[in-house]
């Protein structure tokens, strides 16, 4: 790797990009887009969407305070460092006592035992505090009961002592644990991803779990019968959380805490948005357009956000499963960042039977499926007399762009997230990143950056690297951030004159890229 | 605004991957998909007109989730229900006595919803007999028991699937008559969007 971070920082604030002035009156002809949150491209003109634009650190901060808490009180750092030797240890010699004896039972997908179950790049555990297996991403639980008991045990062993297990590094792996109450996370990575992203990625599979039971039902359970086999409650629901995971390692939305939109003209966009606005009803609480993985519009009640990290929940939900597809669905649904305590009940249903086009209704009571029907109904009169139901079929046609519209000829791919909107954009792969194991080795090259970017404790705030197949540019303002692919042949000077190009073409497309004027009802 | 007119409201009840959105798919869209098993997510709702004689009668059918996570849901697809299609895969021991549990609770919570017991995939027992775990005695004696009538689907087939959904539309259009002049009359006092949560529940 070659980077080179600090003295790029400097330069950067030295006057190449020169914050502008605040005045919104500057938006759209401002020659240099703002670096200060909510005046940057893509930043909402009424109020953002979700709550907390800055929520990658929302999702983090709670996990930190934990580690905070644990490192306080006990022990030194060579202290914890021998224990986590031993631990280590302790967990080879039982995993190849486990591969013996379990070798006989051999899951129906694939053998826990063998190579390949081995060789995977990451694992993910689910278990209760009891040590009774809940999810596994590859094999079967039953097949890994014991693997299991053993890492509840290391949770208590440490526990025990007043303490915390946070993560076990060796031989090139990355153990790293999450204790949710009731739930334990586990997971086991060979990426060079860091422990945060790690954390951060277990988070978003703990409230997948949360997503469909509510914790406070999970809770319950647990308070009635400690080793409940929660299996039985989340059957058919495991390709939810594989799908997760495989979003979590392709799709920049849940790298970036961000939503993509469709691209679609900001006059058809608002009259989508004010048509579902019309259709309003008293217990509905957000109306969500989807095109695929994409935004159209969400409308809100006043005063309630939906978070990111909802939404992607509610995402992985839609795009999982055909079910939706035969009829008007109708599902209860937590929405863990807004209430883990209850559910939401969602109407979900596509407008039309082979279009991408999927309308989520979010209401509050159980009964109201008739209501939401309705609203639905009520939404698709008013929108097909109009021209933009019209506009918005042909923009799915072609739902993305081509990075050469930018005009840079060495920029092969960016992401750009507007921080006060929570939104981001991104266009298309190029020819080079066509195959999924470029797309991924891509996506793994911008999480590195972003954790650079956001270190929990030495963040950076630029990042230029070069490397054989590429080279790269992250930048961080309160503004924005950015995350810039070049071809291997330009050089940082290029790269840095290409920012400002970009900034302005981002800024000139931004009512076709964002929603700028999210509506409430 | 039209709002969408439902005569009878119909629930499909059963274990989870007996095929009971396979079946409604048969019905509604004359076509069986075949590919990955995708379990229904909560429920989905979907309203099919049917001809019965002179008349045509809309079926509100609810298709649920065989889920145990929905079963607390459950309550609100059949309340109300006219008819109650309780699926079980004949291949399927397991799934009979859980068609036994809905049966049941439907008999406690809802006394006027016929039932109609449904043994489902009989094609994979045409082609090997071996497979059949539910004998066709035991369960035409039970549905005798409870007073449901009983069908050997196949939504594969198509076989049987149509005369079901037939039978249901019938028997709602020989009793609907007995159970309009039960009504009390029409309260110009209700409101409006309620109206449409009543005229699925025919109650």
């Amino acid at each position: 790797m070659d980077g080179e971070t600090g003295k790029a920082t400097a330069s950067w604030e030295s006057g190449l990009l020169a914050p502008v002035d605040r005045l919104r009156l500057d938006r759209a002809d401002s020659p240099t887009p703002g670096l200060v949150e909510g005046t940057e491209p893509g930043a909402g003109q009424k109020s953002a969407i979700f709550y907390h634009a800055q929520s990658y650190e929302d999702l983090t901060a709670e996990a930190e305070k934990e580690a905070q808490r644990a490192s306080e009180p006990h022990g030194s750092e060579g202290h914890d460092g021998e224990e986590f030797s031993t631990l280590v240890g302790k967990k080879s010699t039982e995993e190849r006592l486990n591969s013996d004896t379990s070798s006989e039972s051999r899951g129906k997908e694939e053998d826990v035992s063998s190579e390949a179950w081995r060789s995977h790049k990451k694992h993910v555990f689910v278990l209760s505090e009891a040590g009774k297996p809940i999810y596994t991403r590859y094999g079967t639980e039953e097949a890994l009961s014991s693997t299991m008991g053993v890492m509840m045990a290391l949770v208590s062993f440490v526990e025990a002592e007043k303490n915390i297990i946070r993560s076990i590094h060796a031989d090139g792996c990355k153990v790293v644990f999450l204790t949710k109450s009731p739930l334990v996370l586990v997971g086991v990575s060979k990426t060079g991803q860091s422990e945060k992203e790690l954390l951060r990625e277990l988070q978003y599979i703990y409230y997948q779990i949360v997503s469909l039971l509510t914790l406070t039902q999970l809770n319950h359970i647990f308070q009635h019968k400690q080793n409940y086999d929660l299996r039985r409650l989340l059957a058919g629901s495991e390709y939810l959380t594989d799908n997760l995971l495989r979003r979590l390692e392709r799709d920049p939305g849940l790298l970036l805490s961000a939503v993509t939109c469709l691209p679609l003209a900001s006059s058809a966009r608002d009259v989508v948005s004010s048509s579902l606005q019309a259709a309003k009803a008293k217990n509905l609480v957000f109306s969500i357009l989807l095109a695929g993985d994409r935004l159209v519009t969400l409308v809100r009640k006043k005063d309630q956000f939906l978070h990111h990290i909802d939404l992607h929940l509610v995402f992985n939900l839609v795009g999982s499963s055909s079910s939706f597809r035969e009829g008007e669905g109708w599902t209860p649904i937590c929405l863990p960042k807004f209430n883990t305590a209850g559910f939401f009940h969602a109407h979900i249903s596509y407008l039309e039977p082979a279009s991408e086009l999927c309308l989520i209704l979010v209401s509050t009571d159980r009964e109201d499926f008739f209501n939401m029907s309705e609203c639905k109904q009520r939404f698709m009169e008013r929108l097909s007399k109009r021209s933009a139901y019209q506009a918005m079929k042909e923009a799915l046609k072609c739902p993305n762009y081509s990075v050469a519209q930018v005009g840079i000829p060495e920029l092969r791919h960016f992401l750009y997230k507007s921080k006060s909107s929570g939104l981001y954009t991104s266009p298309e792969f190029p020819e080079v990143y066509q195959s999924d194991e470029e797309q991924e080795r891509l996506m793994g090259l911008y999480q590195d950056l972003h954790s650079c970017l956001h270190h929990p404790t030495r963040p950076l705030r630029s990042f230029y690297r070069c490397s054989e197949a590429e080279n790269l540019l992250a930048w961080v303002t309160s503004g924005f951030e950015l995350y810039l692919c070049f071809s291997p042949m330009s050089t940082k000077a290029l790269a840095v004159s290409a920012v400002n190009k970009l900034l302005k073409w981002i800024r000139k497309e931004e009512d076709r890229l964002f929603i700028l004027s999210p509506l409430t009802y | 605004m039209s709002a969408m007119r439902v005569d009878a409201k119909v629930v499909m009840l059963g274990k989870e991957s007996v095929g009971k959105t396979s079946l409604v798919e048969r019905y509604v869209h004359h076509r069986f998909l075949v590919g990955p098993y995708q379990n229904t997510i909560g429920a989905a709702f979907v309203a099919k007109p049917i001809q019965v004689g002179e008349k045509v009668i809309t079926l509100g059918i609810w298709d649920t989730a065989g889920s145990e996570r929905y079963e607390a849901m459950s309550r609100i697809y059949y309340r109300g229900a006219r008819a109650a299609v309780v699926c079980y895969d004949l291949t399927d021991s397991s799934s009979f006595q859980r068609a036994k549990f809905w049966v049941k609770e439907l008999q406690n919570c809802e006394e006027h919803c016929k039932i109609y017991l449904c043994g489902t995939k009989s094609d994979m027992i045409e082609g090997d007999r071996s497979l059949r775990q539910i004998d066709y005695h035991d369960a035409q004696d039970f549905a005798e028991e409870i007073g449901a009538q009983y069908f050997e689907t196949s939504s594969k087939t198509g076989k049987n699937v149509d005369e079901l959904f037939q039978k249901v539309a019938e028997d709602y259009n020989s009793s609907a008559f007995q159970f309009m002049t039960e009504e009390t009359g029409v309260d110009l006092g209700q409101k409006k969007d309620s109206y449409f949560y009543s005229c699925c529940h025919n109650n």
